[in-house]
């Protein structure tokens, strides 16, 4: 009995396992659905069509003609309905995780965020910014450029652009949204876990696309409100 | 009655001058040939180069004429995937296979309008030689076969005018190319041969020029409003002047996501012929083949949302377009299913032909299966932009459409040449093409998963993603040698044994109906007539002795 209750402990530990980032959880959710379904149909799939091609092989006089069968109608219309089952439900799924994806928790934090050749501009609620400048020879960040964010806590960003199209990429939470010049887009995340976090831009826009990034310097709620507080907005405009 | 000149011996057999002036469809097709094969090895250059910059972190490639090497790098890439896409997976079939085979199939001594076909070929030779002139640092063209504004309007962006202008030729040549097959496969057809008589590839190619013919106006008009925008300073996608550039992303993939249809319906025309030859049985589904093709044809219309959904669009569109994207899979799953059950039960031989084809079709089902997540929109908000998407789409052409074409090649190499390639080599170019081609592009998809971006010069240096991209560099070299086997192949088999008229034992009318190589007249008898119970897929007992 008591091994049972330990044993529960263990399996329910693992799977109540700490959330990194939102929304990546969902896209989780999602990505695992896919990959099961995916699977399972490859192998029903290849398997009987390697096993088809070692038993009827081509034997010069002995087996030189395939069987003369031009169809099955009731193994066909099989063959359309259950696909159209199979996608549709992958599609519903992913509708209802995408809702979650796109919408953002009451109370989450406003960030605006403008893309330019190259880096980022971040604007916080008070209007402190802090600038993410490219860097082409390495993917690290002067402590000034690093744009502070309190762990825990949902963050929601108003995208645009000031010149061609980039793409806000926050890699821990798998979310993407463009950055589109004359629009406004969104997304949001939250990242529990304090750290160092890449945002990478991912919509091509020229020489130092692959160097314009941002660190995200995730940090205890009560730390970002100092940091928030201190500095006027004028000191850290540049 | 005496004719003026009365061509004899092979269909090659002709000047220089005959080439440049000849509207026979046969030459016409192999100048195609020729010239897509050497924009693909161009373009597969081009590709290799990309992934020794991607061997490590760093920018490796050199900075020249006062450009970053981080600028070669997007020109390269660039290059790669327009080449690559238009010179090779669109041209190969709408140029090359359907000159020459499309006429052959359907009994007909060319196409409808052969000067309007030559035509097509030296408006789109003369777009080739504009793409030659990229090569001039100067022209490098930065912006991606895509063109997005506002970026194609900066000057980072390079020469758009030159973009613009090769565009607009290689449409030209593409509509006139569509206008003349599909009033060939209407018009042109033998006596007796109904609609469903004819070859799944003419199907396939008849599906494929629909599309082209709706669909490269609307990819005309995207690209000439870029021109006017940036040289004429109107403003349809520049939002500093009120423009949108999201229109241009509508337009754009309007045209170039049914593109991906034109690219891969007939590589499945062509693992239909293939397969059902090799397997020495009809084709499984012959009438939900051909209704597949079209739907696929028409759905592909209904779905190119899915390329911008991260770009802004509502979120209605981005589920709405989700679903429709998905039921492509319909379609091709049936015509999957359908080449697995025409393996049952069948008499399979394995030849080059055959093992490019089977080995195709599974490569394609991890093509379409990595296809899902792209299209289910909660899981593309994470991965839109990866390495995935690009691992995705080289399963689909750099493998299966590839696969198709050498498959395509080596299975009608006899008839084209009048001589047999090497089987040996042929199945050694498989087997290297295979192994490298996964390496490469499965990793390709893994490393997206994980987040690297594509289109990067560099990326950050984290291990998991560095370890991956060496390993698909390695992948990348075995997949460049199994290419360069095919080629030795291709070159030292024009000496090879000759080739008898129908070494396949197929009743198609290329095969049964022609001398190898094919005669200047194509059919041994005229009028080409088939009997009542004829079909190109009847191969059951001793039934290719009635043609």
């Amino acid at each position: 009995m008591r091994f049972l209750s330990l044993l529960l402990v263990f399996v329910g530990s693992s799977l109540a396992q700490e959330v990194v980032a939102y929304p990546k959880v969902y896209w989780e959710n999602s990505y695992k659905v896919w990959l099961a379904v995916a699977v399972i149909i490859y192998l029903v799939v290849a398997i009987p069509a390697l096993y088809f091609m070692l038993k009827y092989r081509y034997r010069k006089g002995v087996h030189e003609e395939g069987e003369h069968i031009e169809g099955n109608t009731a193994l066909e219309v099989v063959w359309t309905v259950i696909p159209i089952i199979i996608v549709l439900f992958l599609a519903t799924y992913s509708f209802a995780n995408f809702v979650k994806q796109r919408n953002a928790p009451e109370g989450a934090m406003e960030l605006k965020v403008v893309g330019f050749m190259w880096g980022w501009e971040f604007e916080y609620p008070n209007g402190k910014k802090v600038y993410a400048f490219f860097n082409p020879q390495s993917y690290t960040a002067p402590e000034e450029q690093k744009a502070y964010i309190p762990a825990g806590k949902p963050v929601k960003v108003i995208l645009t652009s000031r010149d061609v199209i980039h793409s806000f990429f926050v890699l821990p939470a798998m979310i993407t949204e463009d950055a589109v010049p004359g629009r406004l887009t969104h997304l949001w995340f939250q990242i529990n876990k304090p750290g160092e976090y890449y945002v990478l831009c991912r919509e091509f826009c020229g020489t130092w696309h692959s160097h314009m990034f941002a660190v995200l310097k995730v940090v205890p709620e009560a730390e970002f409100n100092t940091w928030l507080s201190t500095g006027t907005p004028q000191q850290t405009q540049q | 009655m005496a004719v003026a000149h009365a061509p004899t011996g092979t269909w090659y057999g002709a000047t220089l001058k005959e080439w440049i002036f000849t509207t026979d469809h046969k030459k016409i097709g192999m100048l195609y040939f020729i010239t897509s094969l050497v924009f693909f090895l161009v373009a597969g250059i081009f590709g290799l180069l990309i992934r020794l910059e991607l061997t490590k972190p760093g920018i490796q490639l050199p900075g020249l004429f006062g450009q970053e090497g981080a600028d070669l790098y997007n020109y390269l890439l660039t290059g790669h995937g327009a080449v690559m896409l238009l010179w090779w997976a669109v041209v190969i079939w709408t140029g090359a296979f359907s000159n020459f085979l499309i006429p052959l199939m359907i009994g007909a001594k060319d196409v409808a309008f052969p000067r309007l076909n030559a035509f097509s070929y030296w408006s789109f030779l003369g777009a080739s030689l504009l793409v030659l002139l990229t090569l001039i640092p100067g022209n490098w063209i930065k912006m991606l076969w895509t063109g997005y504004p506002p970026y194609a309007l900066n000057d980072n962006a390079g020469p758009t005018a030159l973009y613009t202008l090769i565009v607009d030729l290689y449409g030209v040549s593409a509509t006139a190319g569509s206008v003349n097959f599909i009033t060939t496969i209407i018009r042109m057809r033998a006596k007796g041969l109904g609609w469903t008589k004819l070859n799944l590839f003419v199907h396939a190619i008849m599906a494929t020029n629909l599309i082209q013919l709706f669909g490269v106006p609307a990819l005309l008009g995207a690209v000439n409003l870029l021109l006017l925008d940036k040289y004429f300073h109107m403003n349809y996608f520049n939002p500093a002047l009120g423009g949108d550039p999201l229109v241009y992303q509508n337009i754009f993939w309007f045209y170039s996501h049914p593109a991906v249809y034109v690219m891969i319906l007939p590589a499945f025309g062509v693992f239909s012929e293939v397969i059902a030859t090799m397997a020495r049985k009809p084709i499984f589904g012959y009438i939900s083949m051909m209704i597949a093709i079209y739907a696929i044809a028409f759905i592909g219309f209904e779905t190119w949302i899915h390329h911008m959904f991260v770009s802004g669009v509502p979120d209605w569109a981005r589920v709405l377009f989700s679903y429709t994207t998905v039921l492509v899979g319909v379609p091709t799953g049936i015509k999957i299913f359908n080449w697995v059950a025409t393996l049952h039960k069948a008499a399979i031989r394995y030849n080059t032909p055959m093992i490019f084809t089977f080995g195709g079709i599974l490569m394609f089902l991890i093509g379409g299966l990595t296809g899902i997540p792209n299209a289910m929109v909660s899981i593309d908000l994470g991965i839109s932009d990866s390495m995935f998407i690009v691992g995705h789409f080289h399963y689909v052409l750099g493998m299966a459409l590839t696969f198709a074409a050498f498959s395509g090649i080596y299975y009608w190499y006899p008839k084209v040449t009048g001589r047999m390639y090497s089987e040996g080599l042929g199945k050694l170019s498989f087997w290297l093409m295979l192994i490298g081609a996964n390496i490469f592009y499965f990793l390709q998809m893994i490393t997206g998963i994980l987040g690297e971006p594509r289109r990067y010069a560099d990326y950050p240096p984290i291990p998991s993603w560095v370890t991956l991209n060496q390993l698909q560099t390695v992948g990348a070299i075995i997949l460049g040698i199994g290419i360069l086997v095919s080629l030795i192949n291709w070159v030292k088999s024009l000496k090879g044994p000759k080739a008898e008229d129908n070494p396949w034992k197929s009743p198609s009318l290329e095969w049964s109906m022609t001398d190898t190589p094919v005669g200047p007249h194509n059919f041994k008898k005229e009028p080409v007539e088939v009997p009542e119970d004829w079909h190109p897929y009847a191969f059951y007992k001793g039934y290719h002795t009635h043609v």
